[in-house]
């Protein structure tokens, strides 16, 4: 125990007298302690700002409901603000929230028209990415890990200690492995220490921290693992390099790349814009169409109305908004096939990140702080199932000639409380559900 | 002395290539470097001329369905609006830059901006999230690689295998050796640039400005020498292979890997811009208060209504030569666009003073920098992008008033406010097919030449004084040598 002891604490000595290490760890403590402190900030402003426009929002539909009085104009002029709050992790996981929108606003027109609205950030900066943990630990992590590593045997060759070295030790083992532990050791601390602070600070589930962790070192051993096989042999310390930076290269760039190549030909998927065209004609058409053909179409999805479709002036709210429901019911097939695509590039990247380990370990931990395409699918999901919530919320005060009471809009579904449900449903499949609404929707 | 002297360099630079052909690695680094760059050109162009293609079509059937609407209301028209599609600039076949990122379809209707839709982005794997197959992201990022990859050694070699003192005691300056180890990757640089430049060709071709192509192939080429300098320096620098080695590795991960993504995240910190969602709710709020163009009684409209009766000396609306409530949405519609405006510009300098906060970063890496004026020059950067929604408002606007007029001039009150009374009034109540003609072609066109090299300027100086700060370093580098 104690001889383990000495060889940890020698070559522990031994890397601190190794400036360039010395270094590389400092380098390695500062980005990653930027990419979480600056991930931190990101998530707050995030936050802050659902939570001005959860002000505006109410304030907006309160002048609304003030400043009309029939259920209609209500519905045409209430704007309904939907978000997707980031999770505790977000900070270490940016993931796709630059791309996909997180905060949407809907009424109760055809969403179709509506839902592919981008309320996206800087494209520019997206376009750069911004460096989150994830980042620093998928991407600049093996590179460090292989200026770390690469040159163990080939800078004790060069410098002419190795034979001595090796003689003179009581096993290689020994030797070797105590200098990889000690430096091994220092770089994760350097790396997870900021994250760990981060997550703590974010007061993030303990279990959720403990599998990103889990995955980080995995991933590093992985790595230093590769490094240390790679430079076994090797005399030259710069070719070891070069081909472990080259395999870099493979996995975190030409892998991905290629493979991305390949979903986008084989995946075929609906121009965006035929869905919105698609929508609008419909829902423009329906001007110059009798009135019996939409109600026809809307009476086929949503009988419960069929006795209260006959019109008694050329315009009327419910149908106005029965043309704008068979708009998205036209637009549906194709708005399906479209987020099918999507779903279906998504799933296929995940086979092909299993030969990219750097995008298996962003696959696994946006998806751990939720902060993936699968998040950003869900939201729209959401935001499909509120409208539909709203929808069946006003067709009532719409249909029957009924008389309207503005309290009764106290009863109107909520974003939040739908999200809410969702949340202590979470066990259940996604993908089932939303498969589900689909079909309803047709 | 001088041609003498040439001859020296060039020989330098011929021992040098005849010492790459020896090692394996510098091939096949080479060969791997070229592969890329080729098929990098080739896959974006085929990929950006088929997008090309496909937003004029679609511009041309958005126009063609617009003209051919049967007759209707006039203000049916202003609600069905018109799509504008930002067809791809001539040069993005090099550098797509922002263009998978922003939507690129907007739809324009009466009383609205809308942002733009269907970021190619969205419907993409995430695999493309630490480097894309672009010729901008390849040169930018991995021929600095190759050129540390395939140089490291050019001086140190000559140093840890004591050849050094002999080839200055030949009479071959420490200079006019680094003059021909800098050839040497120079004709590296030209192999690269080789392909890009070919693609330059086929974008003048495509009616590009020979001068904003050159200034693009330029830039590369400015970026491609300083990282051959840096290179050299570090090599002359350290005595050891491994040392020089390990420097530029470490250096490559700080200027490519690390410094975009710094600059980027730290913009975005140091200047939060307002969501366009909350924008929205500061417009409706504004808007609220000009009333709503779709109720001819809003009290808000009593002024133009007094002004419209005592212009035209009568007493009622009805008595009025022209629509009333043709006048009301025009008027309002000119309000509204009004505060649209004032937002969307408020956003667009927000954005704006962002992204130039990250440009700044060009300073510390030429990579920032040339990133910069690689998307400005090819007129893919977020300037472009705010050309066309400015463009596209204009566009908006003009067709939404023009409507707007037919509704003041060919439509009268009492018919319109009879729309809804009988299926009759109804169609009494509607226009002429032929006057959607009113709508104007919409080409966009990328920014003119010298507008793009004037706002690369900066980029351009990022670059130079890298250069000019690497060529201080290695005479003083190679002073200490000799």
């Amino acid at each position: 125990m104690s001889k383990v002891i000495s060889h940890l604490s020698r070559e522990w000595r031994f890397m601190l007298s190794q400036k360039y290490i010395l270094v590389l760890l400092a380098c390695t403590l500062i980005v990653s302690g930027f990419s979480v402190v600056s991930g931190i900030q990101e998530i707050a402003q995030q936050n802050q700002t659902i939570e001005r426009l959860k002000i505006a929002d109410a304030l907006d539909r309160k002048e609304a409901q003030e400043k009309h009085s029939d259920p209609g104009s209500i519905a045409y002029y209430s704007f309904h603000l939907t978000y997707q709050a980031p999770s505790e992790l977000a900070f270490a996981a940016l993931g796709e929230r630059d791309i996909y929108p997180w905060k949407h606003r809907i009424r109760m027109l055809a969403l179709e028209g509506q839902i592919y609205e981008s309320d996206a950030q800087n494209a520019e900066l997206a376009q750069a990415g911004k460096i989150d943990f994830v980042f620093v630990l998928s991407a600049l992590s093996p590179l460090i890990i292989i200026l770390l590593f690469h040159d163990l045997v080939a800078s004790e060759r060069t410098s002419g200690r190795h034979d001595l070295l090796v003689t003179t030790a009581n096993s290689a083992a020994a030797l070797w492995g105590s200098r990889i532990i000690v430096r091994f050791v220092a770089f994760l601390v350097c790396l997870l220490l900021p994250f760990c602070i981060g997550a703590w600070f974010s007061e993030a589930a303990i279990g959720n921290v403990l599998e990103i962790s889990l995955w980080s070192i995995l991933y590093l051993v992985f790595w230093t693992v590769l490094s240390v096989l790679w430079g076994r042999k090797a005399k030259s310390a710069p070719r070891v390099a070069s081909g472990l930076i080259g395999i870099w290269v493979l996995l975190a760039f030409i892998i991905p790349i290629l493979g991305d190549l390949a979903i986008k030909e084989s995946v075929h998927s609906p121009k965006g814009g035929d869905i919105v065209l698609t929508q609008r004609e419909a829902v423009n058409g329906a001007w110059d169409l009798p009135k019996e053909t939409t109600m026809d179409a809307f009476v086929a999805t949503h009988p419960e109305w069929k006795d209260y479709v006959s019109m008694e002036s050329m315009f009327e709210w419910k149908w106005y908004y029965a043309f704008q429901q068979v708009g998205d019911q036209k637009a549906a097939s194709l708005s399906n096939e479209y987020r099918d695509a999507a779903q279906q590039k998504y799933d296929l990247a995940g086979f092909v990140s299993w030969l990219s380990p750097p995008m298996l370990l962003q696959r696994k931990l946006t998806r751990v702080a939720e902060t993936d395409a699968i998040a950003a699918f869900e939201y729209e999901q959401q935001i499909r199932e509120f409208h539909k919530q709203l929808r069946l919320f006003y067709y009532p005060f719409l249909f029957p000639p009924v008389e309207f009471d503005k309290t009764a809009l106290e009863a109107m579904p909520s974003f939040e409380r739908l999200v809410q449900i969702d949340g202590t449903d979470q066990n259940a499949n996604v993908l089932a559900s939303s498969q589900k609404s689909q079909l309803s929707n047709q | 002395m001088k041609p003498f002297r040439f001859k020296q360099l060039v020989s330098v630079a011929k021992d040098e290539w005849r010492y790459w052909f020896r090692s394996k690695l510098a091939l096949s680094v080479l060969v791997i470097g070229l592969v890329l760059t080729l098929s990098s050109v080739v896959v974006t162009a085929s990929n950006m001329m088929e997008l090309s293609h496909d937003r004029h079509a679609l511009q041309n059937s958005a126009e063609e369905t617009f003209l051919d609407q049967p007759d209707r209301h006039p203000h049916r028209m202003v609600h069905y609006g018109h799509y504008a599609f930002r067809v791809p600039s001539p040069l993005s076949v090099l550098d797509p830059g922002v263009d998978a990122y922003t939507g690129n379809s907007i739809f324009l209707e009466g009383h609205r901006q809308n942002s733009a839709m269907f970021a190619d982005q969205r419907q993409g794997t995430a695999l493309t999230k630490l480097g894309n197959l672009s010729p901008a992201f390849i040169v930018q990022v991995l021929a600095p690689l190759l050129l540390i990859l395939i140089g490291y050694s050019a001086m140190s070699r000559e140093r840890e295998s004591d050849t050094l003192n002999f080839i200055l005691s030949q009479g071959t300056s420490i200079f006019t050796l680094i003059g021909g180890k800098l050839l040497a990757l120079f004709s590296i640089i030209a192999l690269i640039l080789l392909p890009l430049s070919m693609s330059g060709i086929l974008a003048i071709a495509q009616g590009e400005s020979v001068i904003a192509t050159l200034g693009f192939l330029l830039g590369y080429l400015l970026y491609l020498v300083a990282w051959a300098l840096l290179v050299l320096l570090c090599s002359t620098l350290f005595s050891k292979n491994s040392e020089s080695f390990t420097a530029l590795a470490f250096v490559w991960i700080l200027l490519c890997v690390v410094m975009p993504r710094v600059a980027s995240t730290t913009a975005a910190t140091a200047v939060p811009s307002a969501s366009k969602l909350e924008t929205d709710f500061a417009v409706i709020a504004q808007l609220r208060k000009l009333g709503d163009g779709h109720n001819a009684s809003d009290p808000a409209f009593n002024q133009l209504k007094a002004s419209l009766l005592a212009q035209y000396n009568v007493d009622t609306v009805e008595e009025l030569p022209i629509n009333f409530r043709g006048a009301v949405a025009s008027a309002s519609e000119a309000e509204l666009t009004g505060v649209l405006n004032e937002f969307a510009e408020q956003g667009m300098s927000k954005e704006l003073s962002q992204t130039q906060v990250a440009r700044q970063f060009g300073w510390l890496s030429p990579m920032v920098a040339v990133r910069s004026l690689s998307m400005i020059t090819a007129g893919t950067s977020i300037e472009t992008h705010h050309r066309f929604l400015r463009e596209t408002e204009s566009l908006r606007f003009d067709f939404v008033q023009a409507l707007n007029k037919v509704h003041v001039e060919q439509l009268s009150y009492a018919d319109d406010m009879n729309r809804n009374s009988s299926a009759d009034a109804a169609q009494r109540a509607r226009v002429d097919a032929k006057n959607w003609k009113i709508l104007e072609d919409f080409n966009f066109e990328v920014d003119s030449a010298s507008d793009r090299l004037q706002r690369s300027l900066l980029a351009y100086w990022q670059i130079i004084l890298w250069l000019a700060g690497l060529l201080i370093c290695i005479r003083w580098a190679g002073r200490r040598l000799s």
